[in-house]
This record gives C-alpha cells, structure tokens and sequence, in this order.
C-alpha cells in the first residue's frame, strides 16, 4: 500500500479554499494565528564558563541587545542569532529545582519543560517527571480537547534515553515523532475534498465513533477497574474525535519531496541538521495556520550521541565531546579540544534555531511577523559540561504580541524554571482560573510567580 | 506470513545503558549498592503479599508488530500492509516494546488507528479475492444472513471471542448504514468496509482485553479459554490466534496446564514463532546500535557503516540456528562456536578460504570465539572509533547477560589522564577506576573484569594477540554465585558463566518479561527460578514453561475505582 495516500490531518479535512490561500501557505492569515510557544532543546549543557573554562555561550555583558554587541562577539555562541537582536529575551540565572534520581540526563529531562520532581520509580535512566511539561499545559488550555501538543524530534533514539520533553501528567511520557515526512502528511496530508464526499465521511466516520464510544463506555463504567486501566481508557476515550474542517495548509512540493527522499535516514548522525530545518519549517506551517499552540522539537536522544561534522571532520559522539573524554562513562582519553567543539555545536544548535527564527519571522502579519505573534525557546535539560541543573541556557525570541520584553539579557537571580514557564505560559494566554494569569505551573511545592524583568 | 519485525522504526527499546549520563562514578557506585547477582528489583515491596500475582493492566494494547501481524492475518492480506510504519510511536519502556504501561491510545495513535481502518477497509472491499475471504464457507446469499455470517465470522476473529447477542445487533444496525456513507462495488461491500472500520478501532480490537471477573479459590481470577488463547498467540506469535487454537479453546482444551503446552508446543513449530524469537533477542541485544558505527578508516580500512546490516544479518542467523536448529538456550548463545558469515565478516574474522556475498554457515576458531559475546556486532558496537571499550562491553554483559544490579553513572567525575605510550587500555582503565581505587566497587570487581575478558578483540570485533607491543591481558576473577570464578579470557568467561544459575535467570527474567509484557517484580522472584531451570534445556523449553505458570493463566483482581 502506497504511504503518501496514508493521510490525514489533525486540523481536520482540508476544504477546497480560494487559490491563494490553499497554494500560497506562507500567507498567514489576515486576522494572525493565536500566540503560541515552540520549545527546542538541546542537551548536554553548552560551553559556558565552569571553574576551568572560560566563557563561550553568553554575550559578556547583560543589558540590552542589539544587532551590532551579539555581532561583534563571535566568540559568543549566541553571536550566530544577531540578526533577531531586538527580539531576543536572553536569560540566565535559571535552574532546576530538584536533583535527579541515579542519572543525570534523565533528570534534567525529566525537569527540563515540567518544573516537577522526578520520580523514586522507575530511577535511574527510566526516571520519569511527576508532572506535565509546560507544552501540555498550554495545549490543554488553549487547544480544542483531542489536539495534542506537536511533539517533534531530530536525530538518532539510540534506546537508552530517547524522547525526554513533553509530559502528558505524572510519568505519562508522550512519545515524539522524529520523521518530518510522516508528521507532515499526519498534520496537512489530507487532499482537498468536494462537499458531497466530505458530508459522507464525516457521517461514516460518526457511525463508527458512536459505535466504538458506546463500547468505551461500556467498558469505563465498570467499577472493577484499576486506577491505571481507568486512566488508560479515559486517555482513549477523550482521544475520539469527530470530523473537523480546517483550512489547506501545505509546504511546497519540493518541501514535501525532500522529506519523503530522507525518510531513510532520519537516524543518521549526518542528517540531523537537515531533519531539524524540516521539522522546523513543519513548526512555522502549524503555527500560522493555527494547529497548535504549543510545541516541542528535542534534537538528538538523551543524552545526545549524535556525530556532528565540523571543520570537515566527523567528530566524536557530542556526549563524549560535553565530558571532554572518549566515553559515556567516566573513562576514556581526553578529547583534543573538545571545550572548542562543544562550542561549535552550540554554534550549530544556534544556528539551528536562528533558521526557526527566521522561518517564524518570513510569515508577515497586520502587526509584524509569526515570529512577534508567539515566543520561541531554545533550552537544554543540562547547564555546562558538568551538567549542572544550575545556570540552565534560555534563549526566547518573540513577544507574544508585545507581552514578553524583548532585545535584553538578563540575569534571573537563581530563580527555579517554573517560574520561566509561568512567564511564558502566562504570554501565551494561559490562566489558572480563566482569567488570572498563570503563575502557579510545576510542582507545588515551589513558590509561584514570574520572572518580572522579561515582562513588559 | 507474518512480518518478522515492526514495520517501523524497529528501535529497540532499552533500559540498559551505555553508561549513557554521565560518568559511572565512583560515590555512587560505592554507596549504590553494587550486586554481582540478579538484584533486587525496583518498584516493589515486600511482605506478606510477597508471593501474591503481579497486578496487570486488562487492556494490553498491541504493539505495533502486532497491530500489523493482526490485521494481516484477520483480512488475509498478502502481504503486510506497512501502514504500522507511520504510527505514532510509544516511549520506552524498559527493554521491550510490549511493556502494557507504555501501550496508550493517544490522540495521535487513535488518529493513526482510524486512517488505517479505513484505508484497509477500502482496499479488501474493492477486492473480490479478499472480500469473499471474509465469509465462512457456504455462506448463505441473502443479504441480511450474509452479513450475519460476516459480522459473526470477522468479529469473533477481531474480538478474539465470540461477538454476543448485543453485538451483533450493533453491528448489524452499522452494516445497514454502510450503503448511504461509504463507496464500494455493491451495498454488501460498503456494509463490510464500514463495518471493518469499526472492528479495527473497537477497543476489544486494539486491547487483548480481559474481562473475566470470577475469582477462583487462591483469589486471583483465571482468564477466560479465549483469554488463554490470545495470551498464547501473542507470545508466541505477535498476532491474533489461529482456527485451531480457537477451536482448542471452545473445545475446553485449554481448560488445563497440559492443553495448554500442547497447545503452545504446536505454534512453537511454526514460523512465526521464529519470528517472535528473533524480535525478542533483536531488542535484548541491542541490533540497532550496528547502525551508523563510525571507525577510524586509516586504522580500519575494511570497515564501513554499510556493514551494519551484515552484522545484523550474522546475529539474527545465529540466534536462529542456536535455538532452532541446535535446540539450545543461552549457554549455547554463549558458548557456540558456529556463525554465519559472508565475505565481508569472514575477513574480519580472518576465516581462510572463499566466501561470497550470501551468508555461510561457518565454525569459527574455538581458540578465539565463543558465542554472541565474541560475535563482531556486539564487539565493534561496543568500542570507540579506534579500540574496545571495555567498560561499555562490561556493563552491557553485567546488564542484560548477568542482570547484575549496578547503578546508573552519576556526574561529575573527572576523566582518564592521557593514555601513555607504554600503557595498555587495560591499564589506563584499571588505574583509574580498578581495583585498590574508589571505583573498585562497581568497576573494580564488576564492569572491568566483565570487559576485560574481551581485551582481545579491538574496536571491529578483530582478534588481537598484543597491543603497542605488549601481550592482551584477559584474565580476571568476577563473583558468580557466591563464588569468585578465574578465567583467562573470553572463552573461559562465556564458558563458566553460561553455566551459572544466574545467567539463566537472568535470560529467563527477560523472556518474563518480554512474554508477559511488564516489568519483572519480587513477587516474579520463584517464577523466574523455575523458569531459570527451564532455559537449561533450551529457549524453546523456557518459552514452554512460561505458558504453565499461574502468572499465565490468572490474573490478580484490580482493587476497583470508581
């Protein structure tokens, strides 16, 4: 069976639409999309100053940031984003507020977009978060019942640590899509239909929910059912959606075509770069066209073993780069110069994200740009190459329409990072009582509220 | 025939780790509670209900693999349809992929279920061959006894039981819509394609439910004989029961522990048992780490990342002819001097005489190799780009061959000084975390002697006898059974530890949890030694015993919420 005819679309079945809005997809709507936060993580902590290195990841002065001070330190890793000076919200002084269970990596996954607790079990690499990350929350408050957070990912899932970003609840793990190819014939595959056919898919479609919704309910009203089946059933049950009409929203066929040619290889090493453009220009698709209002794009598993190219050489695995040695453990011979790769490849993730900023930034709005309407992290769930849950890396563009302080960097004071959610989250309109702004995200035991200084 | 692996990504999942956080480090390890036998296990406690059964989900959602196999088998499809290859993916769960507390229906997967219903129920619809393939023989031809017949015939094979009373007449009032809202050559067909819809995305479809409610006398309640019947078949098979074994299951044959081997004992002799064999090593070793290895090509010219596949290739084979052909279990894993090889492989293995581009059975030097553990692709996944690492060899052997409980790698720790000329890496690695250091707990007595037994196999898998002019030092001692065992090299090492108790209940443990789908518990404790028994006539014989344990029949009664 031919795939490409394997379509659908979360927004629905596209409609035929007037000529340019179904084939000019970088036209945004007149009215703009909803704000909205896209969260891409890096791991293994970046190239900042520790004891023993010098600065390598932070501009050298706090304050404001214009296109010429990020330009002129090119020594800087965050140099490479000049270009969106004035939209940039640098942050440090940011951490976690919880230690990790048996393995570093997972932990800081675990903390890294929930603010919660890791768990005592599973331990170890298996630990898990005890809340929901910060792209479910605004998901499930913004977002129709049913539509899921775009759970996105770039690189190799070597098996040990794979997808750690986005939490369902307490230890509900949502898996991510790492083909861009599939995620996009899954967000806005789905061919134009005339009326008629729509109305009798959309009736067929019904039949068989009902069907399939009587006997969930069957099953979810019998009293001998464990909390975990319940929950499980629930899960499905509120998963059953009727028929939706959305608008056409579509790359260009070159787009697409070069996401089926690299179909085969979404686990290389080499490709990793390139997986994570298209996922990012599969990002900047749903958000001016509206799908969602939240998403995430891990790059590379765990604890990142990709093998980065730089200066024409295939390096060793970035893990082993972030510990300076040639080993996942604690063994294994220095690495020359890894201190100056791991500063390359926080480079390449800078990079990487300036692409997304730049995609958000060439969808033009009434007022501004995609870029203005919504806010974009680039993070990671480590600090340095110690891998610190102190002095995480927060790198925000966009204002969230003017909501969010734009063109600084700023110091935080060793704040926990619910309150760097509860900032963002609040921007992106989220409430704790439908019109409080939300400040009380993560775990309760954590004191509430924002970080003023990115708030205008 | 069923597919042989996940149309999909084919990740294995795994807990184990290459050491994967940070470093294996010294504080932890010392105070972590290193166990150089079968630890305890995680997340459970103990008491007075220590021996009472595991409580398990009742709606084990199929994985992948199995969706596949199913809608294969039940439509009669050719072919597997591939459409699996797309579906939202599931987040670890431990080694496996069937464990039940990763299997959710999510939006995105209900989604992937719907598209794929009616994707399939198009295409048998609008095939005559495959559309009469639906209906019992001499079936009747009016049309609201034909579709009786079909509701009846697919949904029982759907359902994996008979439909009842009430079902049918749901579905009945379904087929009857089929003709106003989907297209098809005629009003029966359109009555199937709808109805397909529905039966592929029932909850009694995509669960192997189990409803029976009844307790038996020791409290647990004991499935149901189509319950039993689809437990067996998904072990055994990774798809949906066969006629014979719903007819064992009608005619009582299941009733007891005895029909239920023989029952087992046949689906044992077919070929899809090959395959769920092979999915179930494939993940427990790690085949996907053959991917994308990076050597140094000055230093290893004849090797590339193509290879890759060939080392997978060699794998599968040999775990296939250890248990099928020779009968054997894990110590034969261990210890068979038999491979399969082609002309690439027998180079680095150094093999005399002509080989081509097909897979040969061959003896492989018995002075040099001994089963999985000296085979290329365990070796060279486990080894940097220029030489052998014997801590990841160490841990893997430690994790998934001994199940010795050894502790994740905490941060922080400083890094190995620079190797000097006149130093071996087993020297660099025991100076700084061996014995008489503070990494002698977990490093010192576990992971280096561990790794150290494969010191004479460089970063490909190549035998070598020195290195920077010194002799391979592979010789050590590791605690096995309360005892030190001595050994002077990897022969010796797979030879004694194969023997041990605790590397069959280590290899039953997996299949334990792997058959049933769940993580191991100290309530498993006892099964897992009977099962450890087992493994010592085989795999065959322990996949055997895993359909007579009471964890198979029954199932521990859910404390209820309502």
């Amino acid at each position: 069976m031919n795939r490409r005819h394997f379509l659908r679309g979360v927004a629905g079945v596209a409609v035929a639409l007037p000529f340019l809005e179904t084939f000019a997809p970088r036209r945004a709507r007149a009215a703009g999309p909803p704000p909205f936060a896209v969260f891409v993580r890096q791991a293994n902590g970046v190239a900042q100053q520790t004891d023993d290195e010098p600065e390598r990841f932070w501009p050298s002065a706090l304050g404001p940031l214009t296109q010429a001070s990020l330009a002129a330190e090119t020594d800087r890793a965050v140099s490479v984003l000049a270009d969106h000076a004035d939209r940039l919200i640098l942050v440090r002084g940011v951490g976690f507020a919880f230690p990790g269970n048996g393995c570093g990596h997972s932990g800081g996954g675990n903390q890294c977009l929930t603010a919660a607790q890791v768990s005592d079990t599973p331990s170890g690499a298996g630990s898990l978060s005890m809340g929901e990350s910060i792209d479910n929350r605004i998901a499930r408050e913004l977002q129709p019942a049913g539509v899921e957070p775009l759970t996105l990912y770039a690189g190799k899932m070597a098996g040990y640590l794979d997808e750690v970003l986005s939490y369902r609840g307490a230890k509900l793990l949502r898996a991510a899509e790492r083909n861009p190819f599939v995620a996009y014939t899954k967000l806005f595959g789905a061919s134009a239909m005339d009326a008629e056919a729509l109305a009798r898919l959309k009736a067929a479609r019904t039949s068989v929910n009902d069907l399939v919704r009587g006997e969930m309910k069957a099953l979810m009203a019998r009293t001998d059912l464990s909390k975990g089946d319940r929950d499980r059933l629930d899960l499905h049950f509120q998963s059953i959606r009727d028929l939706e009409v959305g608008m056409a929203c579509n790359l260009t066929p070159m787009e697409v075509a070069a996401m089926d040619a690299i179909q085969g290889g979404v686990a290389l090493s080499d490709n990793v770069q390139t997986i994570t453009r298209m996922q990012m220009d599969l990002l900047a698709l749903a958000f001016s066209c509206g799908v969602v209002r939240a998403a995430t794009l891990q790059i590379g598993d765990g604890n990142d073993s990709t093998e980065y190219t730089i200066n024409g050489q295939k390096q060793y695995s970035y893990h082993w780069i972030s510990h300076r040695i040639q080993g996942d453990g604690d063994t294994g011979a220095p690495i020359d110069n890894a201190p100056e790769l791991h500063h390359e490849i926080d480079k390449i993730h800078g990079n990487l994200f300036k692409y997304l900023l730049d995609k958000l930034a060439s969808y033009p709005l009434p007022t501004g740009t995609l870029l203005d309407s919504g806010v974009a992290v680039w993070t990671n769930d480590l600090a340095n190459k110690y891998h610190s849950y102190d002095d995480i890396p927060y790198v925000l563009a966009g204002s969230c329409n003017g909501l969010l302080k734009t063109g600084q960097y700023l110091d935080a004071g060793g704040v926990n990072n619910n309150k760097m959610w509860n900032t963002v989250g609040a921007a992106v309109g989220c409430t704790k009582d439908g019109k409080t702004p939300m400040d009380d995200f993560g775990d309760p035991s954590l004191a509430p509220g924002f970080i003023p200084a990115m708030m205008t | 025939m069923p597919v042989a692996r996940p149309l999909g990504r084919g990740v294995a999942r795994s807990s184990l780790s290459l050491l994967g956080g940070a470093a294996l480090a010294l504080a932890a390890v010392l105070g972590g509670g290193c166990i150089g036998k079968i630890g305890d296990p995680q997340g459970s406690g103990s008491g007075p209900d220590l021996q009472t059964q595991v409580e398990t989900s009742r709606f084990p959602r199929l994985t992948h693999l199995q969706w596949e196999n199913t809608v294969q088998d039940l439509l009669h499809l050719p072919a597997p349809s591939g459409l699996s290859a797309s579906f939202t993916g599931d987040p670890l769960g431990g080694i496996f992929d069937d464990n039940e507390a990763s299997l959710l229906v999510t939006p995105g997967l209900w989604a992937d279920y719907q598209l794929a219903a009616e994707e399939l129920s198009a295409q048998v619809t609008n095939d005559a061959a495959l559309l009469a393939g639906l209906l019992p023989a001499g079936a009747p031809t009016d049309p609201a006894a034909r579709a009786l017949a079909f509701i009846e015939q697919v949904g029982k094979h759907a359902y994996r039981r008979p439909l009842t009373a009430a079902e049918v007449i749901r579905y009945q009032a379904l087929f009857a819509q089929g003709k106003d809202v989907v297209d098809g050559p005629d009003d029966f067909a359109r009555g199937v394609r709808l109805t397909l819809q529905a039966f592929l995305q029932s909850p009694y479809f995509v669960y192997r439910v189990e409803a029976n409610r009844k307790a038996g006398e020791d409290g647990n309640i004991p499935l149901s004989a189509h319950e039993i019947a689809t437990k067996l078949s998904y072990l055994l098979w990774n798809t949906m029961p066969d006629d014979a074994l719903f007819t064992a299951a009608e005619g009582g044959a299941l009733d007891t522990p005895e029909g239920i081997l023989a029952e087992a004992t046949r689906l044992l002799e077919d070929d899809r048992a090959r395959a769920t064999v092979a999915w179930f090593h494939e993940q427990l070793y790690q085949y996907d780490h053959y991917d994308d290895l990076n050597k140094d090509p000055t230093k290893f010219p004849t090797f590339s990342p193509a290879l890759g596949a060939d080392l997978k290739t060699e794998a599968r084979l040999f775990i296939e002819d250890v248990v099928f052909a020779q009968g054997g279990g894990i110590r034969e894993i261990l210890t068979s001097r038999t491979s399969f090889v082609n002309d690439k492989l027998a180079a680095i293995y150094g093999l005399p005489g002509a080989f081509g581009g097909e897979f040969t059975r061959v003896d492989l030097d018995p002075k040099q190799r001994s089963g999985f553990l000296t085979h290329l692709g365990f070796l060279a996944s486990n080894a940097t780009k220029l030489e052998q690492h014997s801590i990841h060899r160490g841990v893997f052997i430690n994790r998934r061959v001994l199940c010795a409980q050894l502790p994740d790698p905490p941060n922080n720790v400083p890094p190995l000084p620079p190797p000097t000329a006149s130093q071996t890496n087993r020297e660099r690695v025991d100076k700084h975390t061996g014995k008489g250091t503070c990494g002698a707990s977990c490093h010192g007595t576990l992971i280096n002697p561990a790794g150290f037994a494969f010191e004479h196999y460089d970063a490909i898998g190549q035998y070598q006898t020195e290195e920077k002019g010194f002799p391979i030092d592979s010789a050590d001692t590791y605690p096995l059974g309360g005892k030190s065992i001595t050994y002077q090299d990897a022969i010796e090492f797979d030879a004694l530890i194969a023997e041990s108790d605790q590397v069959h209940e280590c290899y039953a443990r997996s299949w334990l949890e792997y058959g049933y789908g769940r993580a191991h518990d100290d309530r498993d404790r006892d099964t897992i030694k009977e099962l450890g028994k087992a493994s010592r006539k085989g795999t065959k014989a322990l996949i055997l015993a895993l359909t007579q344990t009471a964890a198979f029949r029954t199932r521990a009664p859910q404390k209820g919420t309502p």
